[in-house]
């Protein structure tokens, strides 16, 4: 039981790793999946409106790219990516690592998002795109602005789970080696845990992982709350019985 | 408005809305099966029928929701089926009332109305919403404004529904029947609202069960079965001394 304590929650271990998780390690996991996430739901919307063309052409590249972007596994792709880009000399972030990490995982990401999205812009009732359409909105403007809003809600949840996988594929960026300064929460315990044999950093990483992942979780439960009620102005809800059912016209 | 507006369109005479040959297929299922009629400015026209009539298809063809398969159908003066037409500058101008409602949930009462507004006819916010209060106010809505659609009885829905569409300020208003989702002691409020916009001079074409309000407010009664115009004419006499049998057998049904 000792042993066991020793190993995975050492105090000592975990403090003296701590700084470097905070200091360098959080700061470089955020970057990665933030800017990840940020190019995977913009790549992955445009990729959902290609699912969603009537044309056999549009779609099809589009769901070749998901298909095989979901069924590789993540540790192939930022391979791929990140070691195979630049031995093409093929090299639009120099040698930092940590640009061709965010490239991989929003890759991935997008595929993911294209599905997420596309199921979310099929759940709106085709009656709004109908009232849309009969008001003279175009078609863009009735995805923009009535069917993509609604759309997004309905698959919020789905999202914060891709986000949570984009956070934790960050740590794949690994493979690539990383200087000091570039080190993310995984490479930082890592390099402590074959320093020490001593699992505790990897278990304060993981702590880090969580401080990021779990909240991420409630904020965006948050977010649909607030959405879903509207903006707490005049929360009052009207009485449902119409005043008096006034309807006196004169268009 | 309705009648400056329509000064601007069509000269006398011309039908507002002009249908010829329309038909419309989902595949092997004929739905309309060649479909011919007008309506005139400032008429109301009343569509009834069983059920799977094609009565709601051919309505929801009048603005090209549908695609119509085959036929011509103008809208003050402009041919729709023409391929060259801008259909969303039409559309803009041809008001349209469905059965569910179809507000926009996301958005609040008055932000439903200054949509198109605002993203159609290009008007600013200020003005967007100052027209859209004046027609929730003419509706008696005017204190949901800020209300989101849910909080909304059915009826006060419709009539949110018939605001974003009059809003527009439409040639012509479309019902697709617009008081069957309704519970029963709503749908008077909503036919009150439909009766004064016809008399106020308003096109209307209106898909409906409502044979009391056909009797009542509109000029003409279309008869649809099977695809097609089973009989029309004058309100009146259409209803009460229909001359085929599946009128009187549909009229004895409903009544």
């Amino acid at each position: 039981m000792g042993d066991f304590l020793h190993t995975f929650f050492d105090v000592h271990e975990m403090w003296s790793v701590l700084p470097e998780l905070l200091g360098e390690g959080l700061r470089n996991t955020l970057l990665i999946a933030a800017l990840a996430i940020v190019f995977g739901l913009a790549f992955g919307m445009l990729l959902a409106v290609l699912l969603l063309s009537k044309r056999r052409l549009v779609r099809l590249p589009a769901r070749i790219y998901v298909d095989v972007f979901r069924g590789l596994p993540a540790i192939v792709t930022v391979s791929l990516v990140g070691l195979g880009l630049p031995a093409a000399h093929l090299r639009p972030f120099g040698r930092s690592p940590l640009g061709y990490a965010v490239l991989a995982v929003g890759l991935i990401s997008a595929a993911y998002c294209a599905e997420i999205f596309r199921s979310g812009i099929q759940s709106v009732p085709p009656g709004q795109v109908q009232a849309g359409r009969s008001l003279g909105l175009s078609y863009l403007k009735t995805m923009r602005l009535v069917v993509v809003p609604q759309g997004i809600r309905n698959v919020l949840p789905a999202l914060t789970g891709q986000f949570i996988v984009d956070v934790k594929e960050s740590s794949l960026v690994y493979l690539l080696g990383l200087a000091v300064g570039q080190r993310e929460l995984y490479f930082i315990a890592q390099e402590h845990q074959a320093a020490s044999y001593n699992s505790s950093s990897l278990v304060a990483a993981g702590l880090c992982y969580l401080v990021i992942t779990i909240p991420l979780t409630y904020l965006v439960n948050w977010l649909d709350r607030r959405m879903r009620t509207g903006r707490p102005r005049v929360a009052a809800p009207a009485p449902a019985v119409p005043a008096g059912e006034k309807t006196e016209v004169s268009a | 408005m309705t009648a400056a507006t329509r000064g601007t369109t069509g000269t006398a005479g011309e039908p507002l809305i002009s249908v010829r040959g329309l038909t419309k297929s989902y595949g092997t299922v004929e739905v309309l099966r060649g479909v011919d009629f007008d309506v005139a400015p400032s008429e109301v026209v009343c569509v009834i029928g069983p059920s799977g009539s094609g009565k709601s298809t051919m309505l929801k063809c009048i603005n090209l929701l549908d695609a119509p398969t085959g036929g011509e159908i103008s809208v003050s003066g402009v041919t729709l089926t023409d391929p060259k037409v801008d259909v969303d500058a039409v559309r803009a101008r041809i008001g349209m009332v469905f059965q569910h409602f179809n507000l926009f949930p996301h958005k609040s009462v008055r932000a439903n109305v200054t949509l198109a507004l605002r993203h159609v006819r290009r008007l600013g916010r200020a003005e967007a919403d100052a027209l859209a209060d004046e027609q929730l106010d003419r509706l008696g809505l005017a204190h949901l404004a800020e209300q989101r659609p849910a909080n909304l009885s059915g009826g006060q829905q419709q009539r949110v529904a018939i605001a974003r569409a009059l809003a527009m300020r439409p040639e012509v208003m479309l019902f697709d029947e617009a008081t069957s989702a309704l519970d029963p002691e709503l749908v008077k409020g909503v036919l009150a609202v439909m009766r004064d916009l016809a008399s106020s001079g308003m096109t209307m074409l209106v898909v409906t069960h409502e044979i009391g309000f056909a009797r009542e407010v509109a000029d003409r009664v279309l008869f649809m079965d099977g695809g097609v115009i089973a009989e029309q004419g004058p309100a009146r006499e259409v209803l009460e001394r229909p001359r085929t049998e599946r009128l009187r057998a549909f009229l004895s049904q409903v009544l």
